[in-house]
C-alpha cells in the first residue's frame, strides 16, 4: 500500500458474515457502495493486495433529524445556530465483503481467509489493477495493461468510477465459447449491450464469425462498421455485415424433422401422424435431399394406397402450411459458408415472419451449423471449420420455458455440448422467466441491467450460479446503460456502465409524439376527401371506411 | 441550587449599587437583579434577589421571571465585558420555616417575629452563557457563546437584560445563535428544555415576524421540546 494519502478508511473490526467486515470513514472520502477497496496482507510472507466490496453504508454520526423539521429551514442553519459545527462532522460506517487477493498462478481471486486487522488503512483499489483482477483475462501480474491484450472485448466501464477511468475488458473467448445471457427489461439497453460486443467481437483482433438472430430488425446499423477507421486491420481486415432479409431465408424441406412437421401442422390426429412420420422417414432414408410435398404425398400414398382418407386430409394440411409458406422450400437451403465466415457477422432479419417460422429457421439452421461444427470437431469434411457464435434477440422465443417452440430441443444441445465444437449461444431478453431454465443455466457469463419484475429476477437468482445477493439487490436500482457483469468472464461480479456505441443505435423507441404530429399534419393537406363525423345518427358508416 | 447561607455582605448590596454609577449609560441603566451569593460551578452560579431594603428599585416580579436573561459585568484586562447569564431556576428561602420555639405573637399583635421576617428571600439560579465586551457607546459587541473562562464574585451585581442586547448577543453574523444551549441544558437539569424555550421565546418576540431566523428558532424549539418529551416519557 502506498503512503497515507491514498488511503480512504480504517478497518473497525469484523463483520457479520465471516467475510465481511466494517470500515469507518470520514464524509470526504465518499465511499460508494459497490467500490472496490483494497488493503495489504501478508500472504506466505509476501504483502498481497487483497480486494473486497463495499457492500453498504451507514450514517453513524451526523446531524439528528430533528434539525430536518422545517424543509424551509437547512439542517446546516439549525446546527449554525446551535453552534454545532457542520464541517466533517459525518462519520460513515460501511460494511465490505473480501473478494480475495489476486492468485497469479491460479490467475483468479484466493481468498485469505483472514479478514483485516483493526485499525488497518484501506484505499481505492487502482484502475489498472482491477482492470486486470476483475475479468478473467488471466494476467501473471496483478497489474498489466490489458488493452494490449488480444481477444478482449471493451464493454465498458466500472459504475462507481469516473466515465472511462477504469474499463473493463472481458475476455471473449470465454463468453464465446460459454455462452452469454444479456438480461434486461424493455428499454435498459439489451440491444446496446449486444451491440456493443458485436463491434468488439468484430475488432481486427478478434475477427469473429458470428450470427444474430433478429426478430425486430434492431441491427441494421452494425453495416456502419464497415469503413470505419476502428474496425480496420492493419492487413487490410475490415469486418463484413451481411443481413439476411427473410426474402433470402429458407428452409430445405427435407431438413426438417418429423417433430418440426407436427408442430407446424393443424392439428393432426393420431392416424395422421402414424402415416406421415411413416413417410417421413421413407423420405428421408432416400439419398436426394431435394424433396417436396409432392414427393412426400406420392410417398404416402405408396405406402397407404391413394383413397386413404388420412392422406388425404394430411395432404391438405401440408401443402396449407408448407407448399404455401415461401420458407420452405424442396431444394433452397440457406448456404452455411455465406452466412458464417470468420470476420463476418451476419444478421438475419426475421422481423416479417411469424412466430412459428422464426423458430423453424432457426431450428433448422441450429441443427445444420451444429452437425458442421460436430463433423469438423470429429476431422469429417465441414461447411464451418471455425468456431461460431450466435445471439439471439428475443431469446425466449427460441428457448421458451413453456417448452412449445422446435428450436428449443437444439438449444438446449448446443448451450449444454457447444462449448466442446466452438459453438457459442449469446441469449438476449427482456423475460429470464420465460426462458428454459436448463438454457440459461448454461450461459456461463451474464449481463444482467435493470430488472423490476421479481418472476424475472427469481429466474436470474435460480438459474445464474454467480449472481450472488449484492448482484441481485443492484438489479431494479440500475438505470439503462448500467449493467452487471457476472460468471465465467470474470473473476467476479462487477457493475458497469457500457460504453457508447461506434455505430449508431437503431432499436430506440420511437418519438412517438413526433410521429403522430407530422402523421396529423399529413392529414391535415390531404384532400378533404373524408366524410363527415358521425354522431351516432342512423347508419354507421365510419366502419366501412376503415377497410 | 445550593441555599445560600452567606449572609453577612448582605447589608452592603447599597454600596455595590453606588459603585457601579459611571458605566455606559445604556447597560448601567439596567434593572439591577440581585447579587451573587455562591456557586455551584464554574458556570453555575446562586443570586440573591434584591429587595426592598436592598436598593433603590427592586427588580419587580416580570423582570427576575424564569428564562430572565441576565448579565453581570466584569473589567478584564482593562476591557469592560459582559457576562450572560439567564436565571433558570428560583428558590424561597425562610429560615424560620420549620423553627419550633414560642410563637410570640399576641392577641394585640397579630405579628411579632423581630430579625428573621426579613430574611426570607428568594435565590435564583443564574447559569452562564457566553460573554460580550462592552463598546464606548454602551452596546455589546463581539458575543461568543463559548464558556466564559472568568469566575464572578460574590457580590457581583446581577442586571436585568434588556431585549436589544439580548437579541445581539445571540446575533452572530445576522445569524441567530444558541451555542451555548448543550452547556445551558446540563446546567439547568430537569428545566432545560423549559428554559431554552423560554429564552426562544423572547428571542421569538424581538425579531420581526418575517425574520428567517423565526423558523429556524421554530426547529430548535421543536428538537428541544421533543427530546424533553423523550427523557420524560411522555413519548
Amino acid at each position: 500500500m502506498a503512503d497515507r494519502s491514498d488511503v480512504v478508511g480504517t478497518v473497525a473490526g469484523p463483520g457479520d458474515d465471516p467475510n465481511e467486515f466494517v470500515f469507518v470513514t470520514p464524509s470526504d472520502k465518499s465511499i460508494k457502495t459497490g467500490e472496490f477497496i483494497t488493503y495489504t496482507v501478508p500472504v506466505e510472507d509476501e504483502p498481497r493486495s487483497v480486494f473486497a466490496r463495499v457492500t453498504n453504508r451507514e450514517l453513524i454520526r451526523g446531524l439528528p433529524e430533528g434539525f430536518l423539521a422545517d424543509p424551509e429551514v437547512g439542517p446546516e442553519t439549525v446546527a449554525a445556530t446551535l453552534g454545532v459545527p457542520t464541517d466533517d462532522t459525518e462519520l460513515y460506517r460501511l460494511t465490505a465483503t473480501v473478494i480475495g487477493y489476486y492468485d497469479t498462478n491460479m490467475t483468479t481471486f484466493a481468498n485469505p481467509r483472514q479478514l483485516p486487522d483493526p485499525g488497518t488503512p484501506l484505499s481505492i483499489a487502482p484502475h489498472q489493477q482491477l482492470e486486470t483482477v476483475l475479468p478473467n483475462l488471466g494476467c501473471e501480474t496483478d497489474s498489466t495493461d490489458v488493452t494490449t491484450l488480444d481477444g478482449v472485448a471493451h464493454i465498458g466501464w466500472l459504475l462507481n468510477r469516473p466515465a472511462e477511468a477504469t474499463n473493463l475488458h472481458i475476455p471473449i473467448e470465454e463468453f464465446a465459447s460459454t455462452h452469454l445471457a444479456i438480461l434486461a427489461s424493455t428499454g435498459s439497453g439489451k440491444s446496446y449491450t449486444a451491440s456493443v460486443l458485436i463491434e468488439e467481437m468484430m475488432r481486427p483482433s478478434s475477427r469473429a464469425s458470428l450470427l444474430v438472430f433478429d426478430p425486430h430488425g434492431e441491427y441494421d446499423t452494425l453495416a456502419e462498421m464497415q469503413g470505419e477507421e476502428a474496425f480496420q486491420g492493419a492487413d487490410g481486415y475490415e469486418p463484413s455485415i451481411e443481413y439476411y432479409d427473410p426474402e433470402r431465408l429458407r428452409v430445405r424441406i427435407s431438413e426438417l424433422e418429423i417433430g418440426d412437421v407436427m408442430a407446424i401442422l393443424d392439428n393432426p390426429s393420431n392416424r395422421m401422424q402414424e402415416r406421415l412420420s411413416t413417410a417421413w422417414r421413407a423420405m428421408q432414408r432416400q439419398e436426394s435431399r431435394t424433396w417436396g410435398i409432392d414427393e412426400l404425398i406420392a410417398e404416402m400414398e405408396r405406402i397407404y394406397g391413394d383413397d386413404d382418407a388420412s392422406v388425404g386430409a394430411l395432404e391438405w394440411r401440408l401443402r396449407r402450411s408448407i407448399e404455401r409458406n415461401d420458407l420452405f422450400h424442396p431444394e433452397d437451403n440457406v448456404p452455411l459458408g455465406e452466412i458464417v465466415d470468420p470476420g463476418q457477422c451476419t444478421v438475419l432479419q426475421m422481423d416479417t415472419l411469424d412466430r412459428w417460422d422464426q423458430q423453424l429457421i432457426t431450428t433448422v439452421l441450429l441443427r445444420r451449423m451444429y452437425r458442421e461444427r460436430l463433423d469438423d470437431v470429429r476431422d469429417r469434411d465441414s461447411d464451418i471449420e471455425h468456431p461460431i457464435f450466435a445471439l439471439f434477440e428475443e431469446g425466449h422465443r427460441f428457448a421458451p420455458a413453456s417448452g412449445d417452440a422446435p428450436s428449443l430441443g437444439i438449444m438446449r444441445t448446443i448451450t449444454s455440448e457447444g462449448r466442446k465444437f466452438g459453438f457459442g449461444l449469446g441469449i438476449i431478453s427482456q423475460r429470464p422467466s420465460k426462458i428454459d431454465q436448463d438454457v440459461l443455466s448454461q450461459c456461463g457469463t451474464q449481463i444482467s441491467m435493470q430488472i423490476q419484475n421479481p418472476t424475472d429476477q427469481d429466474a436470474i437468482k435460480n438459474s445464474v450460479e454467480a449472481a450472488g445477493e449484492d448482484v441481485l439487490r443492484e438489479l431494479p436500482g440500475l438505470t439503462p446503460g448500467q449493467a452487471v457483469v457476472s460468471g465465467d468472464a470474470m473473476n467476479t461480479p462487477a457493475l458497469i456502465q457500457v460504453r457508447r456505441r461506434h455505430t449508431e443505435h437503431g432499436a430506440g423507441s420511437r418519438p412517438v409524439i413526433e410521429e403522430w404530429r407530422e402523421a396529423y399534419e399529413e392529414r391535415q393537406r390531404e384532400p378533404t376527401g373524408s366524410e363527415a363525423a358521425d354522431f351516432g345518427e342512423g347508419d354507421s358508416t365510419g366502419v366501412q371506411s376503415l377497410d | 441550587m445550593q441555599r445560600s447561607t452567606t449572609r453577612q455582605q448582605y447589608g452592603d448590596e447599597a454600596m455595590t449599587d453606588a459603585l457601579a454609577d459611571g458605566d455606559s449609560p445604556d447597560l448601567d441603566s439596567c434593572v439591577r437583579i440581585g447579587s451573587i451569593v455562591s456557586s455551584n460551578s464554574h458556570l453555575d452560579y446562586v443570586a440573591e434577589v434584591y429587595k426592598e431594603r436592598d436598593c433603590d428599585r427592586p427588580p419587580e416580579l416580570h423582570e427576575r421571571e424564569f428564562g430572565q436573561p441576565v448579565f453581570i459585568k466584569k473589567t478584564v484586562n482593562g476591557t469592560e465585558h459582559a457576562v450572560m447569564g439567564v436565571i433558570y431556576d428560583t428558590q424561597l428561602v425562610d429560615p424560620d420555616q420549620g423553627r419550633t420555639g414560642p410563637r410570640l405573637a399576641q392577641d394585640d399583635q397579630a405579628q411579632f417575629t423581630p430579625g428573621y421576617i426579613e430574611e426570607r428571600t428568594t435565590l435564583a439560579g443564574v447559569a452562564l452563557l457566553g460573554t460580550a465586551e462592552i463598546a464606548e457607546d454602551g452596546a455589546i459587541q463581539e458575543p461568543t457563546h463559548q464558556m466564559p473562562r472568568w469566575t464572578l464574585e460574590v457580590e457581583d451585581t446581577v442586571f436585568h437584560c434588556p431585549d436589544q442586547v439580548t437579541v445581539s448577543f445571540h446575533t452572530v453574523d445576522d445569524q441567530i445563535q444558541l451555542a451555548y444551549m448543550d452547556r445551558l441544558l446540563d446546567i439547568a437539569g430537569d428545566l432545560g428544555s423549559e428554559v431554552i424555550v423560554a429564552l426562544i421565546d423572547r428571542l421569538r418576540g424581538m425579531l420581526p415576524e418575517d425574520d428567517p431566523n423565526q423558523r429556524v428558532l421554530d426547529v430548535v424549539e421543536q428538537n428541544v421540546q421533543w427530546q424533553a418529551r423523550e427523557q420524560r416519557g411522555m413519548v
